[in-house]
């Protein structure tokens, strides 16, 4: 599914991942973990073609093909989607109305036609029902206003919409209070399937109690340096990050 | 300065004044008084502070005289026989909008067969030429005003600052009709009167003067669509539009504004109003016509607690001039204003809005907002925005924010990582900042016309109008 061949990636001048290797197989479930400034998102952002994020050196492959070759709406065509740490507040552009577009941009590429209004509300409101969320979120503006817990839930819900192949969460549990985050990983859980792979980045190994990984990665100085299955991460809520760090030096 | 340009405005008017202007729409000595300021003072030009992005060469082709009046009566269908002037129909006019009654007016003129008038209690609408005679009169007890009575020691232009009214003064000596609207004390009508001016003649063979005296009495409200559009397939041509607007205490009104004109119009705009205690107004604004277009509008706060809040939406493309000045003076205590634009700058154009808020020395407790925002959606546009304050007393509350950019980086990449494509985008990013503006129009049916018209003059809307 996501071949990721000594990446190397610099932001504004500065080296941020330093060839960082990664393989996700169709189903699996990765997480990627790391102390701050380790390099998380800006694999999540690179993955999802933000401009700025300058690619000095490696490949990636998505399905077959060069994903870094392919333009940001292109790598979402292609069923790449990345759960914004920050979700973007846009206000005039309605939630219904994005939700539409993107749906139909996917569509379209698959050689669909557009969706049906009756079936669109339909299928928006039983994803919006997993989410615990009010039929008054459509009419308002994308993200505007929204509290920390709505933005990622919102972030979650277009997820549902779109189906992605691969879903690259970026610290989607960051400022959820529990009961959200039960929410939230239920979520991600009704997405799990055999041809559907999730990339978790997360700082705390708390969202993986609800979100149980098949791999956990340790990123430090914009490499991976450690692997492992959920009980590293176990470890790590134990321990620190501090000893891999002195490993990794 | 007497300018080659104001001895030819005089020359005109001295020539249009031989073979007669109406005095009961303008009285020959304001007439006579406005040609005379203009000799002497000029029209602005592009050095004058306030009038540096308005686009003022095309005045050099005009003929400022208003057209023939026969051959405007003719194309506005009042009368019936061969015409030299196309003669205009329904089809040819914007979309009605429900509950409204309309009143048109081909190059100033009252157009009775392309209107429906309707009676509203407590409503007069007047054409100021006296041969059309009163349309609506009100019922009961309050009569409809002698055509052009002076409303109140308040007229167009004189209020807005001499040197940005002059325009006005142009209107008042060439103006050949226009109209009256007076809504009696106590009068509820917020869903009322359309006034849609429509320009046929193209500018070597005169000009428009759209007209338009308000009156609102005591506690009464009024819902006001005035829209000005060009005859289909027309040329250049130059308007000139005078609107005065008068408030007594308590009255409130909702005016709509909507700049159409054709895209070789050269369009200009004097708006002054005058607020009483207690009175409010709300006028939205959203120009998207013409080769070059400028508005000037003055409120004056003139009673305690009076309240106005001006929003303004401007499109430019191609090489179209868009430009707006709006002052706001607050001359009583506890008045509170609101002025929001939003323009985008598109293709090779250039929108301009320079929003001013004087507060008077009497003027303690003045509650003033500014939000001005500029969008530059070309390397080749340009876009002005333009804050300024004068305030002359201590107890104020002014909060102002002017930007002028281009699109959010942040917010079209989130759009793109949801697989829209990049112009789809674009665009729906564009709309959405226009919305802080179309969002506070009231009345449904003409919101959808205006996002129609706004829609189309965003590049390849076809996309986004699916969306709508």
């Amino acid at each position: 599914m996501l071949k990721i061949e000594n990446l190397h990636v610099s932001v504004e001048g500065k080296q941020i991942l330093n060839g960082l290797d990664l393989e996700v197989r169709p189903g699996e479930v990765h997480a990627i973990m790391g102390p701050n400034g380790s390099g998380k998102s800006t694999l999540a952002y690179a993955l999802a073609g933000r401009p700025g994020y300058a690619i000095t050196a490696g490949k990636v492959t998505f399905e077959e093909r060069d994903l870094l070759a392919l333009a940001p709406e292109e790598r979402a065509h292609e069923g790449l989607f990345l759960g914004f740490q920050y979700p973007v507040e846009i206000p005039g552009v309605n939630n219904v109305y994005l939700l539409k577009a993107a749906l139909n941009a996917a569509r379209k590429h698959r050689g669909l036609p557009e969706v049906d209004a009756f079936e669109f509300l339909t299928l928006v409101r039983e994803k919006m029902k997993v989410m615990h969320m009010e039929e008054s979120f459509l009419s308002r503006g994308v993200n505007e206003g929204f509290s920390g817990g709505e933005k990622k839930r919102n972030e979650i819900l277009q997820m549902l919409m779109l189906e992605p192949r691969l879903a690259i969460l970026d610290e989607t549990d960051s400022g959820l209070d529990i009961d959200a985050l039960k929410v939230v990983a239920n979520g991600v859980n009704t997405l799990r399937s055999p041809e559907r792979s999730i990339v978790l980045v997360t700082h705390y190994q708390r969202l993986l109690d609800y979100i149980v990984p098949d791999f956990v990665h340790v990123l430090v100085r914009g490499k991976i340096a450690r692997s492992g299955d959920k009980t590293l991460a176990q470890e790590l809520e134990r321990r620190g990050y501090d000893w891999i760090i002195e490993e990794a030096a | 300065m007497a300018s080659s340009l104001a001895t030819r405005i005089a020359e005109e008017h001295a020539a249009a004044s031989a073979a007669g202007l109406p005095e009961e729409v303008v009285s020959r000595e304001r007439r006579r008084n406005a040609i005379e300021t203009l000799e002497s003072e000029g029209l602005p030009t592009s050095r004058d502070e306030n009038w540096k992005y308005a686009n003022l060469r095309p005045l050099e082709k005009v003929r400022f005289a208003p057209p023939s009046t026969t051959a405007s009566i003719r194309a506005a269908g009042a009368v019936a026989g061969a015409a030299t002037a196309p003669k205009l129909t329904a089809a040819d006019l914007p979309e009605t909008v429900a509950g409204y009654a309309r009143y048109t007016f081909v190059d100033g003129l009252f157009a009775p067969a392309l209107s429906s008038p309707a009676k509203r209690i407590g409503v007069s609408v007047t054409p100021l030429r006296a041969a059309a005679g009163p349309v609506t009169r009100t019922e009961g007890s309050n009569p409809a005003p002698a055509t052009n009575v002076p409303l109140r020691p308040v007229a167009v232009g004189e209020v807005v600052a001499a040197k940005d009214a002059r325009f006005a003064l142009l209107n008042d000596a060439f103006a050949i009709d226009g109209v009256s609207i007076n809504v009696s004390a106590g009068t509820d009508c917020a869903t009322c009167i359309e006034l849609v001016f429509v320009a046929s003649v193209e500018s070597q063979n005169g000009s428009s003067y759209p007209r338009v005296e308000l009156y609102v009495e005591k506690d009464a409200r009024l819902g006001l669509i005035e829209r000005h559009v060009s005859a289909p397939g027309s040329g250049p041509q130059f308007v000139n539009a005078a609107v005065q607007v008068d408030l007594a205490r308590g009255a409130t009104v909702n005016h709509y504004r909507v700049e159409q004109s054709g895209a070789k119009a050269v369009w200009f705009d004097t708006l002054s109003a005058v607020l009483g205690q207690d009175a409010t107004y709300k006028l939205h604004g959203v120009s998207v016509g013409g080769q070059s277009s400028r508005s000037t509008v003055h409120v004056q706060l003139a009673g305690e607690r009076a309240s106005a809040a001006i929003s303004v939406a401007s499109l430019g493309d191609r090489q179209q001039i868009q430009d707006a000045f709006v002052l706001i003076e607050h001359a009583a205590p506890n008045t509170k204003s609101e002025q929001t634009f939003r323009g985008i700058s598109a293709g090779r154009a250039r929108v301009a809005f320079n929003g001013k808020v004087v507060v008077r020395k009497n003027a303690q407790g003045t509650d003033s907002q500014q939000s001005l925002r500029g969008l530059l959606a070309g390397p080749e546009a340009e876009i002005d925005v333009r804050p300024q304050l004068e305030i002359y007393t201590d107890d104020v509350r002014c909060a102002h924010g002017a930007t002028a950019g281009k699109l959010d980086d942040n917010m079209l990449f989130y759009l793109l990582s949801r697989g829209l494509d990049r112009a789809t985008a674009q665009r729906l990013l564009k709309w959405a900042f226009l919305e802080d503006v179309v969002a506070q129009i009231e009345v449904p049916e003409l919101r959808r016309q205006i996002e129609r018209a706004l829609a189309g003059q965003l590049p390849d809307a076809d996309a986004l109008k699916e969306l709508l």
